[in-house]
């Protein structure tokens, strides 16, 4: 006899209860037995059912010590997520090849804890519950699964280099949030928004978005909507009545003065992390640049105020008109606070340093939207010349013609192409009747009764690039001209003050920003730190946030006495090759990016309405769904479980692994198919509403089902009080299945009776041919049924199933055919009784080497001696893959198969 | 015990003619709930395969005449029984041997399509006359194509729209057609099903005889009776020859580029399958796509459409015999119509045109909704 090894071994293919009970059997001898289950738990069909009969037994409860039994018994490897690839040999000595698909986790990490799951944005059907209820791509088939280890259901190469979340400062979870909101889940994609970004309805509307630069989907046709999807999903929110999570509070205090969206960013996380945190605001709102340098017909106040309301109720503090340095010292808030974080911003304006420029009529543009935004009485003249190309200059001629300016014009030294502002913005202000005069400069500015009356400038000619890589203007000589103005605003650009902290110690750079370590925040001083504009300079909100996320991190590891480490986040955003771009344009088919619609230019201009309308669900679904990442099934690689995974144990790169085996007999119990009764048109399976099969209505009743065991039918969640039971759909049927598929009989009773003891009175139908109540007690809980829970069978094949249009009744026609009349009946679910079929079984039969009936079940040539051997010496079957039989039925021959493959490796034949 | 039976030779015609399958049946009942009868008057359609099987049938009762062979129930029969045969068998019995009473209405017109060769009992030499002045030629060896109206377009005053529709086309588009005219019978489906089997062979011989004798390869058929019997009957009977129902042609010159349509149709169009281009024959997709093909024209479905639709109530004779109001299945499928909210039901048979038409005039419905045949609305829209 040959494999030493193998012949004391059998290989069990199928983790039903068949399959359990033939390897604790076996294993129980004191044999190695090898189980291999394709699913990812063990459990088969039997875990799926609510009860069994004809005991009313709770399956899971009878399942469960069997599965954890087979798990953890020393004698048996078993290989769940893994098929059988290939066997050779003979009877003693098979070889086995085994295939371990990834499951992209390292189980032996992997604690079940189901945080990845929460965060996973992609949603599929859930095969367990019949595609009645949604999974995430990573997931567990059901809670009781067995091993508990998650998988990563990832079936392609996701099309896109996903260049969005590293062109985002704040690496928000782009493919994500959009993956969800092309599901409808507008909710769950907010939340995901917001937990790299605390103010998704505010940089939804203002972000300059250099995601949609990066955006893959740019080099096939247009760049996705990321920014305006935001605001669609900050928008289905009422932030208002967000829940606020509960955090263990630390007793440790922090202080951030400034709280723009930098300080607002680094409290949120902080706050997250249970620090108490108080924010200093100087001035008499919070904020920040978004508050007072944002105009409202780009984002209104009452939407701020919202956001920054939640960031309230997470505990932080905000105290407005309180100026660091003047109402309070530097050094007192370092006394009693833990940690600071300077964000103060970047609010001082720049000087045009010109004759005139102290006259009446003459404002700096920060100065000029700060007092507007903050509602204080501002006037413009009729005539407003706006000097400047950066989007503070498109703000502020915009807010000058709302406030009534006739003639509003900006003035610039370069030319368009070199304009800071961005190209949506520049086009709306043109829209808007304020013409741009480029190449053109002030050179001075002239009084008339006491204000400003007259502006000289000058045209300017493009020259070598400066340090700005810009083109410099250089002026014509002998260009100059004269124009009447009342009024000149002049957005030149902002620049941090920060006198405050030169007395404290933080050093400076030469232009005045704050130094810091780049990665980490810290500044010079331990304990203090800074982001956002007062480092940077005049940069973006996003930028900001990033900054404030990045230092709350590093705060919060000081605060714990940690070594302040760099987190490490994403990397250069890529492109796709040109031959990705070729292969992606075949693949999905060019659309256009759905534009926003913004209010009517001459209704906007008279107030400070916001002008962009956002998406309706229709538009933001169909943009949406243009994300290159979303078009794959599966898992998108966004990521975010591997950044949920407290244990590390996502591991997106564990290829599939290959494992040989020898083993002396095989067993076969790969168990059941429900057969597709969809062809059968009459009953309107998949057209009506409430015409769900049997193992739906079995997902319905139990507790682990969609409907947390409630039984509720699916058009309108109404309890059903009265169902039709439809049998041999599918069976017995010369153009289907033509054999009995043996357990419906009884399964409909049990289903029946199960109506009734979720809620009581319900009246139940049962359509039969002949009843098969072929089992030990099996007549007697069919008795029961009529006699204790309003049962009635009636002896017909029903014609067909139509529908009530009114109420989604089902109403099936049918012929009693023992009283000879023909009825219908209208119910409020009809449940088909489908044929089963064996499962997998031909693919295995071709391995294996063994012969099937002609309906694909094992054939056994001798049925009465050697009832569960196949064709093939070794080779045994039991459960439905074997035949049609019930589950008390499958266990008998799941021991039945054991005791055969004992008999055969301990020498017998 | 013996089975005492008065008609002993008829009964063994029944399960001689229902064969082996009849005795498969495994009594389910799924052909009553499947029957369309059963939802304006109960028709027990198991009961009478029952009493087929005992040899117990009741030739005297009218439900003998009941089955309009629209092929529900057979298409649903888990075991194979071959229910519209065992119908047929019961006519044929009663017909032949005297047995039972054939309907006033059927015996009239089997009586004008022995005699006349069409069921209307006008003369055969005017059958042609519905052409009279479109100038088509009489078929004659090497014409590529005979066009067969059917007793129904050929005569009928208010179906002639149907065949002289066809012939437009036809013409319009240069295929190379004629017509037998007075040559040409009654196909004899209908009636061989109502129980006439012999005035069928008769029929069926004499239209074989008048196409070979001036060698007809292809004819192009209006109706899907004669398309059935011409198909599946026929070749029986020495007829070989190929067929080809309008809505197959019409497809099939839309997909060449020969047939294009000019205007535009804008109407809600729900089409009817006619249960012997449909069950019967599998014919489901070329009507829809030759309807598909006019601009502007939006296609609807009934709600059960394709398979499981509902028959008019004309085949098997149906179409010869009074049916009551009340019980007519023509007249729910008028109302299925009008809910979805179409303005044209399309049909592709003539015994489909009668039926809806009789409807939708009797349901006073003729401002609200029109019967047309899928030809005329493709000779509208050319």
């Amino acid at each position: 006899m040959n494999g030493q090894n193998g012949h004391k071994s059998v290989l069990v293919i199928g983790g039903g209860i068949a399959g359990i009970q033939a390897s604790l059997d076996l294993a129980n001898m004191g044999f190695k037995v090898y189980l291999v289950e394709k699913s990812p738990s063990i459990g088969g069909r039997m875990a799926q059912l609510d009860k069994t009969f004809p005991t009313n037994d709770c399956a899971m409860c009878i399942l469960a010590p069997r599965m954890i039994e087979a798990n953890s018994h020393s004698n048996i490897d078993l290989y769940t997520y893994s098929e059988v690839e290939d066997v050779s040999g003979e009877v003693s000595d098979f070889k086995v090849k085994i295939k371990r698909n990834s499951p992209f986790v390292d189980w032996s990490k992997c604690t079940g804890c189901g945080l990845c799951e929460e965060g996973c944005p992609v949603i599929l059907p859930k095969e367990f519950d019949q595609g009645l209820g949604k999974r995430k791509a990573i997931f567990i088939p059901f809670p009781q699964a067995v091993p508990k280890k998650y998988t990563v259901d990832k079936r392609e190469e996701r099309p896109c280099k996903a260049a969005c979340m590293d062109a985002c400062p704040a690496h928000t979870n782009v493919l994500g949030y959009i993956k969800l909101i092309a599901e409808g889940e507008f909710q769950e994609a907010y939340k995901l928004i917001r937990d790299t970004n605390p103010l998704p309805a505010s940089v939804g509307r203002v972000c300059y978005a250099p995601c949609e630069e990066a955006c893959n989907r740019g080099q096939i046709d247009e760049p996705m909507a990321i920014r305006d999807l935001k605001r669609f999903a900050a928008d289905q929110v009422n932030i208002e009545e967000l829940e606020v999570p509960t955090v263990t509070k630390t007793d440790k205090k922090v202080a951030i003065v400034g709280s723009g969206p930098a300080g607002l960013a680094a409290a949120n996380d902080l706050a997250l992390k249970g620090h108490d945190v108080t924010i200093f605001e100087a001035l008499p709102e919070s904020g920040g640049m978004l508050r007072v340098g944002i105009p409202e017909y780009r984002l209104p106040k009452e939407i701020l105020r919202k956001e920054i309301g939640y960031i309230q109720k997470l505990g932080v503090e905000i105290r407005t008109g309180v100026q660091v340095g003047k109402d309070i010292a530097l050094e007192e808030i370092r006394g009693n606070y833990d940690a600071l974080f300077i964000a103060a911003g970047a609010h001082g304006g720049m000087r045009l340093r010109m004759e005139g420029e102290e006259l009446p009529g003459v404002i700096e543009g920060i100065r000029f939207l700060r007092a507007v935004n903050l509602g204080e009485k501002v006037e413009v003249g009729k005539k407003t010349a706006v000097i400047g190309g950066g989007n503070t200059a498109v703000d502020c001629a915009r807010t000058a013609k709302r406030l009534g300016a006739e003639e509003v014009k900006i003035v610039y030294r370069r030319s368009r192409s070199e304009m800071p502002a961005s190209a949506e913005e520049t086009a709306a202000v043109e829209e808007e009747g304020i013409p741009i005069e480029f190449l053109t400069t002030p050179t001075r500015f002239f009084p008339g009764n006491g204000k400003l009356a007259r502006m000289e400038c000058v045209k300017m000619k493009l020259g070598e690039p400066d340090a700005s890589g810009r083109p410099r203007p250089i002026p014509i000589e002998g260009s100059e001209f004269t124009t009447s103005v009342d009024t000149v605003i002049a957005a030149l650009g902002q620049a941090p003050e920060t006198e405050f902290v030169k007395e404290f110690g933080v050093s400076l750079s030469k232009r005045g920003m704050i130094e810091i370590d780049p990665e980490t925040g810290a500044t010079n001083i331990e304990g203090v730190f800074a982001g956002g504009d007062v480092v940077t300079g005049p940069a973006f909100v996003i930028d900001a946030i990033a900054a404030g996320k990045r230092a709350a991190h590093s705060i919060d590891r000081h605060l714990k006495g940690e070594p302040i480490e760099v987190k490490e986040e994403g990397k250069e955003p890529e492109k796709l090759s040109e031959e990705e771009v070729e292969d992606r344009k075949k693949r999905f088919p060019s659309q256009k990016r759905v534009r926003l619609r913004d209010e009517p230019i001459g209704e906007r201009i008279k107030d400070f309405r916001e002008v962009s309308l956002g998406y309706t669900v229709e538009e933001a679904i169909e943009e949406a769904s243009r994300c290159l990442a979303g078009q794959i099934e599966g898992c998108i690689e966004c990521h975010e479980c591997a950044k949920r995974c407290e244990a590390n144990a996502i591991a997106y790169t564990m290829q599939d692994e290959h494992i040989e085996i020898d083993v002396g007999a095989i067993i076969l119990a790969t168990g059941l198919d429900l057969y597709d009764v969809s062809p059968l048109t009459e009953y309107g399976y998949g057209k009506i509403k409430n015409v769900v099969t049997a193992i739906e209505f079995e997902r319905l009743t139990a507790a682990s089902g969609p409907t947390f065991g409630e039984l509720k039918r699916p058009s309108d969640g109404k309890i059903p009080h009265a169902i039709a039971f439809i049998q041999c759909v599918g069976s017995r049927d010369f153009k289907h299945k033509a054999y009995c598929s043996s357990v419906c009989c009884m399964h409909a009773t049990k289903e029946a009776i199960l109506a009734y003891e979720h809620h009581p009175g319900t009246k139940s139908t049962i359509f039969y041919m002949d009843l098969r109540a072929v089992g030990k007690r099996f007549q007697e809980y069919v008795t029961r049924a009529k006699e204790e829970y309003n049962v009635t069978y009636i002896r017909s094949r029903p014609g067909r199933v139509a529908v009530n249009p009114e109420n989604q009744n089902p109403i099936v026609w049918y012929e009693d055919t023992t009283t000879t009349e023909t009825k219908n009946m209208e119910v409020d679910l009809v449940v088909l009784c489908q044929a089963m079929t064996p499962r997998g079984s031909k693919e295995l039969a071709e391995m294996l080497g063994i012969e099937l009936n002609e309906y694909g079940f094992v054939e056994v040539p001798d049925k009465l001696s050697h009832p569960v051997d196949s064709t093939r010496p070794g080779i045994f079957a039991c459960g439905y893959v074997h035949s049609p039989r019930d589950i008390p039925d499958s266990v008998t021959q799941g021991s039945g198969a054991a005791a055969r493959a004992a008999e055969v490796i301990a020498g017998g034949s | 015990m013996e089975v005492l039976s008065p008609y002993k030779e008829a009964t063994e015609v029944i399960i001689e003619a229902g064969g082996e399958p009849l005795r498969l049946c495994y009594q389910c009942g799924i052909c009553t709930g499947t029957c369309p009868w059963n939802l304006v008057r109960g028709f027990i359609v198991r009961r009478i395969i029952h009493e087929a099987q005992l040899g117990a049938t009741d030739f005297g009762n009218e439900e003998v005449w009941l089955c309009a062979t629209c092929r529900a129930c057979v298409q649903r029969c888990p075991r194979g029984v071959e229910i519209i045969d065992v119908m047929r068998a019961m006519r044929r019995a009663v017909v032949s041997l005297g047995i039972g009473i054939v309907p006033d209405a059927l015996r009239i017109s089997a009586k004008n399509i022995a005699g006349a060769g069409n069921p209307l009992g006008e003369a055969p030499e005017k059958r042609g006359d519905w052409a009279k002045d479109l100038g088509l030629k009489k078929f004659s060896p090497g014409t590529e194509i005979l066009y067969f109206p059917c007793c129904v377009p050929a005569y009928d005053p208010d179906v002639k729209v149907v065949s002289r529709a066809t012939a437009t086309i036809l013409s319009e588009l240069g295929v190379d057609f004629g017509i037998l005219g007075s040559e040409e019978r009654c196909c004899g489906e209908a009636i061989r099903k109502a129980g006439y089997e012999d005035t069928f062979h008769s029929l069926a011989q004499s239209n074989i005889n008048a196409f070979s004798s001036n060698d007809v390869k292809t004819v192009v058929v209006s109706s899907p009776h004669c398309y059935h019997t011409f198909k599946n009957e026929y070749p029986e009977l020495g007829g070989e020859f190929q067929v080809i129902h309008i809505t197959q042609y019409l497809a099939q010159l839309i997909d060449q580029g020969r047939l294009k349509f000019s205007k535009e149709i804008n109407k809600r169009v729900i089409y009817s399958d006619p249960c012997y281009l449909g069950r019967h024959n599998g014919i489901y997709d070329e009507p829809r796509r030759v309807l598909q093909s006019i601009s502007g024209l939006e296609l609807i479905e009934f709600p059960d459409p394709r398979e499981d639709s509902l028959c008019c109530g004309g085949g098997g004779g149906r179409i010869w015999m009074e049916t009551v109001k009340g019980e007519r299945f023509s007249d729910i499928r008028v109302e299925q119509a009008l809910e979805k909210g179409a303005d044209i039901i399309a049909v592709a048979c003539p015994y489909c045109f009668l039926n809806y038409r009789d409807s939708v005039l009797t349901m006073d419905k003729a401002e609200v909704i029109e019967v047309k045949d899928v030809s005329e609305l493709v000779a509208e829209a050319m």
